[in-house]
């Protein structure tokens, strides 16, 4: 997958590329748009991923490495199974596709928009262009405007930022109406798949309906022509074959426009900023970034974080955030810190909870609870002991 | 020799962490030194398997190598038997299922995107001297090389085309092409009839009730295949012959065979330079 | 999370090291656990790459698949599974004991003893749940026959797995979850399913607080991932050549090679595996310092009976646990878990004064001192004299209880206790309780012995009730109402594999 940024004022985008350091941005992709929502209130993550800093090679070097990367087996495995579905005309699709949502035998027009003219490197443009065109021309409902459109280039504006996307999928016309379809390679045994997997699919897919609802929206198209319904194509039981099932993305895409409408403008994120901030890891002649760590680390300390356990899952610099947030309630998950009253640091609530500390009066409710649960953990603990002892 | 696993297995430690670290330059000069480090381990295993009297473990397992010409040999083969033009993995299962699985492993997909540079090269050094050459389908649009696609020099234009309903079209024409094949093998090997039976399930009406590889019917595969490509076959061949027509006037005969990507068409959009603004695309597409 | 479990996360932050949440252990430990750690090939639907499994710490068995998406090689590594873990639970066909059943009319026999298995983490659990649907199907016949031992390895691992969803169950474990129970750290839920560092914080290494040794267990290069899944560099950088060598090896023909690879491969996965192995008897030598709880044997019986059970089954020929549950048996089930969930619940309250705090705090329960007994009261408001004794107890808990609640003490099973007024005092801050109680008392119109508290007693009273709840009616299978689906379908409903259940195609 891949993707390149562009678009935001002149300036904005000046001071994105000093917050990089002149090296070229990282790209989004569905699953780095999906998993900013995921946070959006940490200042720290947007500012990053907006810049398009490198967080894994940061991370790395402040020394939390993120623990992420994809084994070669799954990627092989992946690879290879979107080749089956789509080869020869994506004849498995099509037969899927009949089966499932009643497509006409005569549909089949297949359009690859992966390359345009068989140059190993065409820029996003060219590719964005067919796209667009092909797209619009089927969205206008021309005669043999085409079915199945492979590898198409979207473009989505994210945190008023404006990235393309190129999803690994294939969009589908049928009667006016757009279907995405995300093919992903775990199995669907017995009608049930890992339900973490469906609805990271869910809301990848998410994504690029809502690219493909933009780019009709622009050229003037009732953005509602696709569908929120997504054909999701895995393996069946433990083979090859694929199965198709249908999945209701609706709620994803209300999350993920409300969490994009909601993500601050990069621009008054910038303003409260130091002018001077900067993330360069370019490299000496020996490999060896030129800036030292300390430096980089109290660069992200001047960008507030808002650090959640599962940003360990999502974000590169999780691994730094927590490292900072420890003492934090936050760093115990969200039920324990609801729990604890919403008490932002672990010793105020010990302190509370012990009875040193002078509740303020928003934690007068909260204080008495905790001096009850110490209470009672204290008398219990002590009668076992007395009688283990 | 254990100072030498040890090193191997701090220099994969090394390689793991800088891998995640995302640090290439440092990652490339570890497994470089990884490389290394284990050519010696082989050389000191290979020398106490010597000392030990055990026969030298190398020579063996090089043979399925070989030279690129029978590879050729058994694309042109598989080709000529789809008469369409085929994706590396389809051409290579044709030719497990008809020509034996031994040669399976001989044909990579790899493999067959060097065949074709080679076939390109050698076109160029010396046009027809050989009696076919191992090309590229052209897209219909931009008659560039199809992506994935390989086809036989020695088809008319027509054929190496593919326009938007082509592989369809071809996939139906290879269904009904490798059944009839399959109905004159006398006792179906399983592989060929895992083939016949992988075309037929995603054809209306190719499988019977039972839909299993050993029920197939190729006379079945074949009237199912027909059906539906009578219903695709004017306008495509409308398309491609359009196309074809285009390619002739245009292309060189290098480029009519291995496909335009060098310049661009007279009659098309430049692309260079064509930057593209949020609301308005500058960059037309027409498509023949 | 209770509002304790979170004050002890606290706690375990400001000491460095994960603190207890219970006072007992509330799982049983078998005296001859059974280890097993999976690891999958990722990518793959649940293609087994290589497991550890034993009963025995110093000895564990590596299974190893060189190619698992080779389908004889992933049924091979079935059937050396099967050769560890089907007699480990034959082994438990030994002793039974007779059981009364049905009121006493008639007997039953259970085994003393039953199979547990420990794995790793819940997506262990997974492991075994998608390898026993894997496995159950396959045929001895047919195109792909298989070895008699692999159906019957399905059939006991979709067992196995069913019973890790029954709360209170005991014979799959994972161990992470199995240690959470008892202890909490200064981390998260979501870093505590990772089995080294949850021990990290448990016991932490020497000088180490438990948070540094949590960030060290991290480190999958000390540390391997508990499985299933690997950690993708060493997919990348060890498991990738070492099985393209191994491959290489086996085209080359020759034996010293192939075996010199196999050897090479083992290794690779046997670093893997060997770090969690540890951990696993760690764990287990953790829990079974803790005292057990007194309800943890009667749970453990329920297992052995759902044990003995299914050996009858299985010995009968039973047909393979159904795809998906038709609509009746899934609601039967889910009433079934519905019940044994509050009866753990409640069982754990009465076994740990530490879980019934968590009532307490929230009001469903309290703790004080009798302050006044009117043992020998009689109630002569009815047809007939009854003896109704009441007691107050003074309690500085939070009451919430209200009058005519029906409360129990875990102390004094089969004893009810009314609620008959409740008298907060603002400036003690506590409250009075006076309760009448019924049941437990003797016969006759003067309690017996030792039934009624005395002044000066410490007792809990609770809501919550350990008392026998009538399972649910359903209709038969055969009268399922269409709304539900109608009568189940063969694919809800156990049956013989058929040849195209065996022929399922393998990737």
């Amino acid at each position: 997958m891949t993707s390149i940024s562009m678009g935001t004022s002149r300036t904005t985008a000046e001071r994105l590329a000093t917050i990089r350091g002149g090296a070229k941005p990282k790209r989004h992709n569905a699953r780095t748009i999906a998993a900013l929502t995921r946070n959006p209130g940490c200042a720290r993550r947007a500012v990053l991923d907006t810049a398009g800093v490198d967080k894994q090679r940061l991370a790395a070097y402040i020394d939390f490495p993120a623990r992420f990367g994809q084994s070669g087996f799954a990627i092989a495995r992946g690879n290879a199974f979107e080749a089956q579905v789509k080869a020869s005309g994506a004849a498995e699709l099509v037969k899927l596709l009949r089966e499932r949502l009643g497509l006409p035998i005569p549909e089949v027009a297949y359009d690859d928009l992966e390359t345009v003219t068989g140059r190993e490197k065409e820029t996003a443009e060219v590719r964005y262009a067919r796209s667009r065109a092909l797209l619009l021309r089927a969205a206008a409902g021309e005669d043999g405007a085409g079915t199945l459109f492979d590898h198409p280039l979207l473009g989505l504006d994210v945190a008023g930022q404006r990235v393309y996307l190129e999803p690994d999928l294939i969009a589908f016309q049928h009667e006016g109406r757009f279907h995405v379809v995300e093919i992903k390679s775990f199995a669907v045994v017995d009608g049930q798949a890992d339900p973490g997997k469906v609805s990271a699919a869910a809301i990848q897919s998410a994504v690029y309906v809502l690219a493909m609802r933009q780019m009709l929206a622009e050229a003037g198209h009732d953005p509602e022509i696709v569908a929120h319904d997504v054909v999701l194509v895995c393996p069946r039981d433990f083979s090859n074959q694929p199965t198709a099932v249908l999945v209701d993305v609706r709620k994803q895409l209300a999350v993920l426009r409300r969490q994009l409408g909601r993500m601050t403008k990069v621009e008054e994120m910038l303003a409260v900023l130091p002018p001077n901030l900067c993330f360069d890891l370019a490299p000496d002649a020996d490999g060896v970034p030129t800036r030292a760590p300390e430096a980089l680390v109290d660069a992200l300390q001047t960008v507030d974080a808002r650090y959640a356990p599962d940003c360990l899952s999502v974000c590169e610099l999780a691994y730094f955030c927590r490292a900072e947030a420890r003492g934090c309630t936050a760093a115990l998950g969200t039920s324990a810190r609801e729990e604890l009253g919403g008490i932002e640091r672990v010793e105020t609530a010990l302190g509370l909870a012990k009875g040193e500390l002078t509740p303020a009066d928003d934690q007068a409710e909260a204080a008495t609870l905790l001096r009850n649960a110490a209470r009672l953990r204290a008398e219990v603990l002590v009668a076992a002991a007395g009688a283990a002892g | 020799m254990e100072a030498l696993e040890r090193r191997i297995d701090a220099l994969r430690a090394e390689i793991r962490r800088s891998v995640v670290a995302r640090d290439t330059a440092r990652t490339k000069g570890l497994r470089a030194e990884l490389r290394i480090a284990e050519q010696e381990w082989e050389q000191a295993i290979s020398d106490l398997a010597e000392e030990a009297g055990d026969p030298p473990p190398a020579a063996a397992g090089r043979s399925s190598a070989g030279s690129l010409l029978p590879v050729r040999e058994q694309v042109h083969h598989a080709l000529t038997l789809l008469s369409v033009p085929a994706a590396p993995k389809l051409v290579a299962e044709v030719h497990a299922a008809f020509f034996g699985a031994a040669a399976a492993g001989g044909l990579a997909a790899g493999k067959l995107t060097h065949l074709r540079r080679d076939e390109k090269r050698s076109f160029g050094t010396a046009p027809y001297a050989r009696p076919y050459y191992l090309c590229a389908a052209l897209t219909a649009e931009h008659l560039a090389p199809a992506r994935g696609l390989v086809a036989v020099s020695t088809w008319p234009l027509e054929r190496r085309i593919v326009g938007p309903l082509s592989p369809r079209v071809d996939f139906l024409t290879a269904a009904v092409r490798v059944a009839e094949r399959a109905g004159t093998v006398p006792a179906g090997s399983s592989t060929l009839a895992r083939l016949v039976w992988r075309f037929a399930s995603n054809i209306p009406g190719a499988l019977d009730i039972a839909g299993r590889p050993d029920t197939v019917d190729p006379v079945t595969v074949i009237r199912a295949a027909e059906a539906e490509r009578v219903v695709h076959a004017d306008a495509d061949r409308a398309h491609r012959a359009a196309a074809a027509e285009r390619a002739r006037r245009q292309l060189d005969q290098v480029d009519q065979l291995f496909g335009n990507t060098l310049r661009t068409l007279p009659g098309k959009v430049t692309r260079r330079g064509g930057a593209v603004s949020r609301g308005n695309p500058t960059v037309q597409e027409k498509t023949a | 999370m209770s509002t304790l479990t979170a004050l002890a996360r606290a706690e375990a932050v400001a000491v460095g090291q994960a603190q207890r949440i219970t006072t007992v252990r509330h799982l049983h430990v078998a005296d001859r656990p059974l280890v097993f750690i999976p690891l999958s090939m990722a990518g793959e639907a649940n293609a087994p790459l290589a497991a550890l499994v034993g009963t025995v710490p110093d000895d564990p068995r590596l299974l190893v698949v060189p190619q698992p998406r080779n389908r004889d090689q992933r049924f091979g590594f079935a059937a050396e599974l099967a050769e560890v873990l089907l007699p480990y639970l034959d082994s438990f066909r030994g002793v039974t004991e007779a059981v009364a059943a049905n009121r006493g009319k008639e007997v039953r026999y259970r085994y003393v003893d039953a199979p547990q298995v420990l794995v790793p983490n819940s997506a262990g659990i997974g492991f075994v749940r998608m390898f026993g649907r894997s496995t159950r199907f396959r045929r001895t016949d047919g195109d792909y026959p298989v070895q008699p031992s692999v159906p019957l390895l399905g059939q006991w691992l979709t067992f196995l797995a069913d019973r890790a969803e029954h709360p209170g169950s005991g014979m799959l474990l994972a161990m992470t979850e199995a240690l959470g129970l008892h202890w909490a750290t200064g981390q998260s839920a979501l870093e505590d399913a990772h089995l080294a560092a949850l021990l990290a914080w448990i016991d932490p290494a020497d000088g180490l607080s438990g948070a540094d040794a949590a960030v060290v267990a991290e480190d999958p290069l000390r540390w391997p991932p508990a499985g299933p899944a690997t950690d993708p560099t060493f997919d990348n950088e060890m498991l990738a050549p070492a099985m393209a060598a191994y491959q290489e090896a086996v085209g080359s023909g020759d034996e010293v090679r192939r075996s010199r690879a196999r050897g090479v491969l083992e290794e690779a996965v046997r670093s893997q595996l060997g770090p969690t192995w540890e951990l696993m008897w760690r764990g287990v030598s953790l829990l079974r310092e803790l005292p057990v709880g007194s309800r943890v044997p009667g749970r453990w019986a329920e297992d052995r009976d759902v044990f003995s059970t299914f050996t009858l089954y299985v010995d009968g020929g039973g047909y393979p646990q159904p795809r998906r549950d038709g609509a009746v048996n899934a609601a039967q089930r889910l009433h079934r878990l519905e019940r044994a969930l509050q009866s753990y619940a409640v069982q754990r309250a009465y076994d740990d004064p530490l879980v019934m705090a968590d009532h307490r705090l929230t009001g469903e329960a309290f703790v004080g001192e009798v302050t006044l007994a009117d043992a020998h009261r009689i109630d002569d408001s009815g047809k007939r004299r009854v003896l109704r004794p009441r007691i107050q107890v003074t309690t500085g808990d939070v009451v919430l209880v209200t009058a005519g609640a029906v409360l129990h003490s875990p102390s004094r099973p089969g004893q009810k206790a009314r609620v008959v007024f409740v008298t907060p005092d603002p400036a003690s801050g506590r409250t009075d309780v006076v309760l009448e109680l019924s049941g437990g008392l003797g016969r006759s119109l003067s309690p017996a012995p030792g039934s009624v508290p005395e002044v000066g007693d410490r007792l809990c009273y609770t809501t919550l009730s350990d008392s026998f709840m009538p399972p649910g009616e359903f209709p038969s299978r055969e009268e399922t109402p269409w709304t539900h689906g109608g009568p189940p379908k063969a694919y809800e409903e156990p049956v013989e594999p058929s040849v195209d259940d065996a022929r399922e195609e393998w990737s």
